[in-house]
This record gives C-alpha cells, structure tokens and sequence, in this order.
C-alpha cells in the first residue's frame, strides 16, 4: 500500500522534487564560489565568511518553500476528488494520513540529501584559509529539520478542512490587523513581538529556521 | 638696451609693491593670530572658573558614601548608591589594584531624580544625573564604567584607542578578538593565529622598529583592500583621485603611495583596539595587584616595555598566555544542540499528529 501511495506522491510532486534538489545541491557549491579558485587570497576570509552568509538566508527559505510545496501536493488530489477515493480504500482514517505523511517526508529526504552531497562536494574542492571550517553534515541536518518542520505545519493545514485552515488564516490576519490599528491609533500595545518571540524564540516551533546556517564558519 | 632696462625697473617695482603688501598683509594676520590667542586665553580662564564653580555647587550641601576607596557624592534619595558602591568596588578594585586608592582623591557625583515627574530639572554639568528607580546592579555597571581614575598618559590612551575599564563583557570580548584573528585581512595577525608570538607582536602594534606599512600589510593584495575598505571616501576627491583609480586597478606602488599619505597614527593595525585591551587584561592578571600602577608609571617607555612590566614578565609570555585565551573563545559551532534537534522533532512530530486527528471525514 505505501509502495503504490509513494509512487502516485512521486508523480504527483516529482517536478518540485526535481527542481528542489536541484537547487539544494547547487545552493551549497554556488556559496563557496570562488573558494576554490587558486588565485584567491587566503586573507580574503571576511569575504568568504560574509559571502557564505548571505547565501545562508536561502537554505530555510528553501526548506520552507519544499515543505510548503510537498505537503500541498500531497493533499492536492484529494481535495479535488473530495477525498471520494480514499473514503473508498479499507484503511482508517489515521493510517491513511500516516501513509501520505511518510510518503512526502520520504521524497523530501531527497533535496535533503542533494544539501549534504552538495556542501560536502563544496567543501571538498574549495580551499578554506587557516582558521575557517566547513560544516557540512551540520548544515545537512539543520536543512533537514527545517524542511521537517515545514513539512509537517503545511501538511496539518492541508490535511484540515478549508474551514480550519480558514480560521488559522484570519487569526494571523486579525492579529496583524490590530497591531496595525494599534499602531494607527497610536496606542502602546504591541502583540506581535512577544508572538514572534514564542514562535521564533528557542522552544519556538520555527526556531529551527533562525540561527546560523554557515557551511563555513570560524 | 634702455627698452630692457626700463622693462626691469617696471618689473623690481612691481615686485617691490607686491612684496610691500605681503608684509602689510602679514602683519595683519599676526595681529590677528595675538588676538584670538588672548580671547581663547581669557575664554579658558572664565570656563575653568564656570568648572570650578560648578564643581563647588555639585559637592556642597550632600552625603558623601564611602565604600573601599570610593567616595561618592550624592543628595538624599531612594537610589541604592550603597548598594551599587559595594558592588562596583571590588571590580574597581580587582582592575586598578593598588593605584585604585587614588579614587578615594576623585569622587562621583551623583544626582538622583525623580522619573516620575515632568517637572524641568536643573541644568547639571558636574557628576551623573540618574533616575531614583535606578536598580543597584545599573548603578554599578554604571559606576564601573565611569570610573573617576586620573587619565592615563596620552601614549597609552593612543595605542588603546582609550582608556582602561573593567571589562563588562570579557568571554565576549576575546571571542570578538578572535573573530578579528581569523578574519583580519593581514599577514601578521593570519600568522598570529597560527602561532608566531613574533607576528602577534607585529599586529598589536608593539613592534620595536620598522616601517608599520611593510609590517602590518607587506603584500600588495592587502595594501589594496586596506585602501578598498577602510580609504576609498578619504581619497575618492581631487588630486587622489586618480591615485586611488590605479590602486584599484591593481597599480601597488600607488596604493603604498596613497597608505603613506595617511596622518601619523592613522593606519589602521590589524588587530584594533579591543585585542590590545585584551593583552593588557591579561598582562594585569599576570602582574598582580601593583599592575596598573606599573602600566602607568613610565610614559616614555616603548609599548611593548611597559606591557612587560605591567606583567612582571617577558613580553613574548603576556603574547603567549593572550594568544591561548583567544584561541579558547572561539565562538561555539554552528552545529545545533541536540536539545534543538529533539525540539525540532517534536515540533514536526507534534504537527503530524494535528493532521492525524483532523475533523475531515469525520461523518454526522
């Protein structure tokens, strides 16, 4: 059953798959670039180091964007045939969900892999100045759980009703929208900071997202 | 013969009227250059007088607190001078060791006011001026940081960029110094790093002789992006201009002329301030409670020499014991945590199981 489940996700989702490891491959070896070449400078390590970091903010932009696009496709068919097709399979509900959750986490560990296969295939043809360190199982895993992540808040609101997904969407919105007429009416209260601190913050659910995701650091 | 004659005595008459009136102009200027001389002499005496006053009308009519060698001056308030005193002293104290019982010659001044008014206060140009809900721990960051300790010589305030304060933040300045250390586009501090004390000696700024230039940024690749980072504003006007377009270009010769147009004192080194704070830090350590005074006593003595003193050690064992501290603040890795990969988990895993208990098909 999750053999021919895998394969209808796979075709489903094969494009994004496709295009998403193709991009998490090169991101790595596109933010050494440079690196590798003989005529640069081993003092140039500030460049290296500040070059390694703007191409860092892709890495959970990229992660998010697959867990998005993944987790959308999973559920896309679905929605289409009003969820007809599965109601007539003999599984429970939950086992269903499991099965659609494994299929598209396993398709994502592709992309994941191309991130380490890539930083190490950077790392291993650039030559780093005295002092700097590449970091490419750590950049893997952190890509990793981002994309785990992602993955699994997309899934659960693709997985609800539109009305669920719904109510989450206008709550996001009320809240901005009163912080915008707070900050119209010039009165002192400030929502979305410490919202942002619980969400972002360490025990954040995407706190994953922040922090540094250097290939190479000091 | 006489056309050429005349034509000289025009041109000596010329010259002569010319001359005449630079001297008349000159004399001008030298009347002038006196006058403002005696205004700025008098200006100084009446702001010394307005200080002196000043500092009469801060010290009178107030509570003196003493704590160790601090003595502080403050009015009657709730503001928990006492309390910060007591911890801002042994910071003091643990810095300047003996020297600093020459706070005891320098007090704070300290005005409490109340937050809780709009009233206008006075203006006060002696002492600090805080608020009375100010928490002891405040109080004493800010007394530590304001320490009246007598200025040292204006040779160790240079190679500082300075003066010497306790460290509020040592771990965070040695891994700032660090970072400098592996990143500072210099071959000295490069080697550094990699452990000649020499070198080290070279990037603080504490070499004997040589040319600082050849020293700090021997290849022309760093001559360049000195000039490409630090002077390309300074220089991009007028006549270095152009100087500064062939040193872009890959022309050495005038990125080493445009570095040596530079003010006396204005290249910068490649370890910068914070990493000479830190060696003297570490130099303070090694030479116990008589340090600071030792730092002081000599103003004439090369740098390198009153480090040493300050130590009561070699310089090349001050570098070593600096370069050992530095390289043990590396930053931490960027690796994460496992408690962040086991939150990270049981967030995805937490979000899983919301879509696995979905209201969808759930019928009637």
């Amino acid at each position: 059953m999750f053999r021919v489940m895998l394969f209808t996700q796979w075709k489903w989702s094969r494009l994004i798959i496709l295009f998403g490891t193709i991009a998490a491959f090169a991101l790595p070896i596109i933010s050494l670039q440079g690196a590798a070449s003989a005529d640069r400078s081993p003092l140039e390590a500030q460049d290296l180091l500040r070059t390694v970091q703007s191409w860092g903010t892709l890495y959970p932009v990229l992660a998010a964007a697959l867990g998005l696009f993944v987790a959308m496709a999973a559920w896309a068919p679905d929605h289409r045939g009003r969820h007809v097709h599965a109601l007539t399979l003999p599984l429970p509900r939950w086992r269903y969900v499991l099965l659609r959750c494994a299929g598209g986490a396993l398709l994502l560990a592709i992309p994941a892999a191309a991130v380490f296969a890539g930083a190490l295939l950077a790392t291993a043809t650039a030559t780093l100045p005295p002092g700097l360190q590449s970091y490419p199982f750590a950049l893997a895993t952190h890509f990793i759980l981002a994309t785990a992540v992602a993955y699994g808040v997309f899934f659960a609101v693709s997985a609800a009703t539109p009305r669920t997904a719904g109510i989450i969407l206008a709550a996001v919105g009320a809240l901005i929208a009163v912080q915008v007429v707070a900050g119209v009416a010039n009165v002192n209260f400030d929502i979305v900071s410490p919202l942002t601190l619980i969400v972002l913050g360490p025990a954040g659910p995407f706190a994953i997202f922040t922090g540094r995701w250097m290939l190479v650091d000091v | 013969m006489c056309k050429t004659a005349g034509l000289l005595a025009l041109l000596g008459a010329m010259a002569g009227g010319r001359l005449a009136s630079q001297a008349t102009e000159l004399q001008r200027l030298r009347a002038r250059v006196d006058s403002l001389s005696r205004e700025w002499t008098r200006a100084g005496a009446i702001a010394d007088l307005a200080d002196s006053l000043e500092r009469q009308r801060a010290f009178s009519g107030r509570d003196t607190i003493a704590v160790g060698s601090l003595r502080i001056v403050t009015d009657p308030s709730p503001l928990p001078v006492r309390a910060a005193a007591e911890r801002a002293w042994p910071v003091l104290d643990s810095l300047y060791g003996d020297a600093a019982q020459l706070l005891a010659q320098h007090p704070y001044v300290i005005r409490a006011f109340d937050p809780d008014t709009n009233a206008p206060r006075p203006a006060v140009y002696v002492g600090l001026v805080v608020p009375w809900d100010m928490s002891a721990a405040t109080l004493a960051r800010l007394l530590v940081a304001n320490a009246p300790m007598p200025p040292p010589d204006q040779a160790l305030v240079s190679w500082l960029s300075g003066t010497l304060r306790p460290a509020t933040r040592a771990a965070q300045d040695r891994t700032d110094v660090y970072l400098d250390l592996v990143t500072a586009p210099s071959t000295p501090a490069r080697a550094c790093y990699l452990g000649g004390l020499r070198d080290c000696r070279a990037a603080l700024g504490l070499q004997s002789d040589g040319d600082a230039l050849d020293l700090w940024y021997p290849s022309a690749a760093e001559r360049r992006a000195l000039v490409d980072r630090a002077f390309t504003d300074y220089f991009d006007h007028g006549a270095s201009a152009l100087t500064l377009h062939a040193c872009k270009a890959g022309a050495d010769t005038a990125c080493e002329a445009l570095l040596r147009r530079l003010p006396a004192g204005s290249l910068p080194s490649p370890l910068g301030a914070q990493a000479r704070t830190t060696l003297v830090r570490v130099a303070m350590e090694m030479g116990g409670r008589d340090a600071y005074r030792r730092l002081v006593a000599d103003p004439r003595a090369p740098m390198a020499d009153r480090v040493a003193s300050t130590a009561n050690a070699t310089l090349d064992e001050v570098i070593a014991r600096w370069r050992r501290a530095i390289l043990a603040s590396r930053p931490p890795s960027v690796a994460l945590p496992w408690w962040a990969v086991s939150l990270a988990l049981g967030w995805a895993a937490a979000f899983g199981v919301c879509a696995l208990r979905s209201s969808r098909w759930r019928l009637g």
